[in-house]
């Protein structure tokens, strides 16, 4: 079962309702936000409908907020040898 | 009808918020990259879909009807159809909203 990685790249601000309804419906709330959705015929038409906002992706399984987050956390650069008695 | 601005008569002159008929280079550029990056969301999603066999009417009106970046003509890339201009055409800047719309296809022959 594949997904699709969709990105909101663009916002929709200044656009028809219905473009901000199906950014709505995918759950973009603004710039950078990520979803996953199952390869279907119907989230490929959403798709479709706002093509020139988003930045999708297909992937093998979708990451939940946290991977999602663990993914833009940067390399803390050092490491505990012992944690401080307390 | 100026927005957030006093209409003076250095405003209704006409002559402070021309914009150039031509896009610079720079501008021609990135509106290639955004035309090449609808091709690539509608590459990746008709590849999703043939993996598992299915088809959508969006997808398939959209590949029959609208060309890809490499076929496109300059003309077509940064300018469209506007029957009131003298050569029928006028500057895409023009039209609202260009760098979030598709617009891809023009009448035939102008």
């Amino acid at each position: 079962m594949s997904f699709f990685r969709i990105t909101l790249m663009r916002s929709g601000i200044g656009l028809t309702k219905r473009t901000q309804g199906v950014l709505k419906a995918l759950g973009l709330r603004h710039r950078m936000t990520t979803v996953f959705y199952p390869v279907t015929s119907e989230v490929a038409g959403q798709i479709m409908k706002v093509k020139e906002l988003i930045d999708v992706q297909e992937v093998d399984k979708p990451l939940t907020r946290a991977e999602l987050k663990a993914e833009r956390r940067p390399e803390p650069g050092f490491y505990l040898e012992k944690p401080a008695p307390r | 009808m100026f927005g957030a601005f006093r209409p003076t008569n250095s405003l209704g002159g006409g002559l402070l918020w021309k914009i150039p008929w031509r896009l610079s280079k720079f501008q021609k550029a990135r509106q290639r990259k955004r035309l090449r990056a609808v091709d690539t969301v509608v590459a990746t999603l008709d590849k999703a879909l043939a993996k598992q066999s299915i088809t959508t009417k969006a997808v398939e009106r959209w590949k029959e009807e609208m060309p890809i970046e490499q076929e496109m003509v300059p003309k077509d890339k940064y300018t469209i159809f506007d029957r009131k201009e003298k050569k029928y055409r006028k500057s895409i800047r023009k039209l609202p909203k260009w760098t979030r719309v598709s617009q891809r296809v023009n009448p035939p022959g102008y």
